[in-house]
């Protein structure tokens, strides 16, 4: 079974592909059912931010470790609109979709490592680990 | 080891070691270790004394299987790590001066220094090392021991657990509190789960956040909590601190929160005429 | 893909046995509607022991379909939501307020019986 895996995001049902290979590797690299939960949870928003605000992008799912660690990693990439301001989207509460996608503090207090980078117009690339325990 | 060296320390041994244990009355008082009986200590000394030498026979550099054993030994019955490593350096200030006694010149005293120096520091180092290993094992082992005693749900009465929360709470207990909560909901098929904090020392902000969400995630899965254990302290800090706790039902001990318990799973308690 | 809805006396039951995906969610929010419109069923039980996540999206179909079947004039009950999957809602912050659930297809059954008085 591969450690990696690399979904394209471009209708609904790719958020679901995206979340069962995230399960998928999960479950191989051993965490716990709440992980797995977490984890999979965590790329289904990520998958539906990328529909939602860019339309396409992609979801890639690795292995990764550093040291005595090993983690999960989830890189969200696509090429859309960008976000504004980062420290905005990154308040609990905010939303520009009307309640849809509970965001991205959500997603973050879901893993354990969490990067935004994003440019206008540009892109955002959205990298989230989770160690295991 | 230079042999100059070796040869003073031997035929100077006994005045050394005369010196050195007039000097370790003094660690004694030190490290508490008057309750120790004056036997004990000297033939503990001379024990150490005689280990000591043999690192000089063996001419090594790094404790001996011999002085880790007995590092060991002490430090199981209480002793400090620092009765051997001040046992140590008392020793080398000794050698030092009988080394000086022999009247050498300049250069070959600095270069004596230097070597005994290097003689002694890695025996002294890997001692704390290793001992410091052992602490922090000890540590994980603890942290392990107290996480298994961490947060127990107890069954009580059919559909009625109990869980006591004991000591600090912090994110990582909290964690593991809230997964014990719900698999042992799931598991007792409990209707109404009592979160005790009698145990619990302090509730801030982030305690009762804590406390809400589990409650809160006890109710999705399908039960219910009820918070008790509410000392007037407690009661006072939450107010002040403008946590709400409204969701879910408060009491200030167990046994309330047990009658409120069996009423919402339409039981209660009489007394039996006598 | 449907998800089927049972029919048992005044009652609606759902089990949810497969992975959410948006259309399916939604397909069913519409399908659960058009059967209380249809059987003038007073309470539902959608049960979620072998959902083994639900994100923001699924979240918020289920909290929408309970307020809606309410209006209609049915009570919703959800039942058997794993302890993994409420750690996940209450970590994303999603609460479900004022949406009610019990423990599983039986208890989620009595708590209607209850509210609906017998």
């Amino acid at each position: 079974m591969n450690i990696q895996s690399c979904v394209e995001v471009r209708n609904e049902w790719d958020i679901v592909k995206a979340r069962q290979s995230g399960r998928n590797i999960a479950k191989e690299l051993g965490f716990g059912t709440v992980d797995q939960a977490r984890i999979t949870t965590a790329i289904s928003e990520l998958a539906r931010n990328i529909y939602l605000y860019a339309g396409k992008g992609e979801v890639s799912i690795e292995r990764t470790e550093t040291g005595s660690k090993v983690g999960l990693k989830i890189i969200a990439a696509d090429s859309g609109p960008g976000i504004k301001d980062i420290r905005r989207v990154m308040e609990d509460g905010f939303t520009t979709s009307g309640g849809l996608g509970a965001g991205l503090p959500g997603v973050k207090r879901l893993m354990d490592e969490f990067t935004i980078d994003s440019k206008e117009n540009e892109g955002t690339t959205i990298t989230a680990i989770k160690w295991l325990r | 080891m230079d042999k100059l060296i070796i040869q003073i320390l031997n035929e100077s041994r006994q005045r050394i070691y005369t010196m050195w244990m007039d000097e370790m009355d003094r660690v004694r008082e030190d490290h508490r270790l008057q309750s120790i009986t004056d036997a004990t200590y000297e033939d503990t000394n001379k024990e150490l004394f005689e280990i000591i030498y043999t690192h000089i026979e063996q001419n090594v550099h790094k404790p001996t299987e011999r002085m880790t054993e007995f590092a060991e030994r002490l430090l199981k019955v209480g002793w400090r790590l620092s009765y051997i490593t001040q046992g140590l350096q008392t020793f080398r200030r000794i050698i030092l001066a009988v080394l000086l006694d022999a009247d050498h010149s300049n250069e070959k005293v600095f270069n004596m220094y230097d070597e005994i120096d290097r003689w002694i520091d890695p025996i002294i180092n890997q001692l704390i090392n290793e001992s410091a290993k052992n602490w922090e094992n000890t540590v994980s082992i603890q942290k392990v021991a107290l996480q298994e005693l961490s947060a127990p749900l107890i069954p009580v009465f059919e559909n009625i657990s109990v869980m006591p929360l004991i000591g600090t709470i912090d994110t990582e207990r909290a964690k593991l509190i809230m997964e014990n909560l719900l698999t042992g909901v799931i598991k007792h098929r409990s209707q109404v789960v009592l979160i005790d904090i009698t145990g619990v020392p302090v509730v801030d902000t982030m305690v009762a956040h804590h406390i809400i969400q589990a409650a809160e995630a006890v109710r999705l899965v399908g039960a219910q909590c009820i918070l008790v254990g509410i000392r007037p302290e407690i009661a006072q800090t939450i107010v002040n601190l403008g946590i709400d706790l409204g969701q879910f039902p408060t009491k200030s001990t167990l046994f309330k929160g047990m009658k409120t318990a069996l009423e919402m799973t339409k039981r209660q308690m009489i007394d039996l005429d006598e | 893909m449907r998800i089927p809805i049972l029919k048992l006396n005044e009652y609606l039951l759902i089990t949810i046995q497969v992975d959410l995906d948006d259309k399916t969610a939604l397909q069913f929010q519409e399908d659960l509607l058009e059967k209380i419109h249809e059987t003038g069923a007073k309470g539902v039980v959608i049960d979620l022991t072998s959902v083994d996540m639900i994100d923001s999206f699924i979240a918020k179909v289920l909290g929408d379909v309970v307020r809606m079947s309410n209006l209609m004039g049915a009570r919703v009950v959800l039942t058997g939501i794993q302890p993994a999957v409420a750690i996940t809602l209450i970590d994303l912050g999603i609460m479900m307020k004022n949406v009610p659930t019990a423990l599983d297809l039986e208890q989620g059954l009595e708590k209607l019986q209850q509210e609906l008085g017998g």
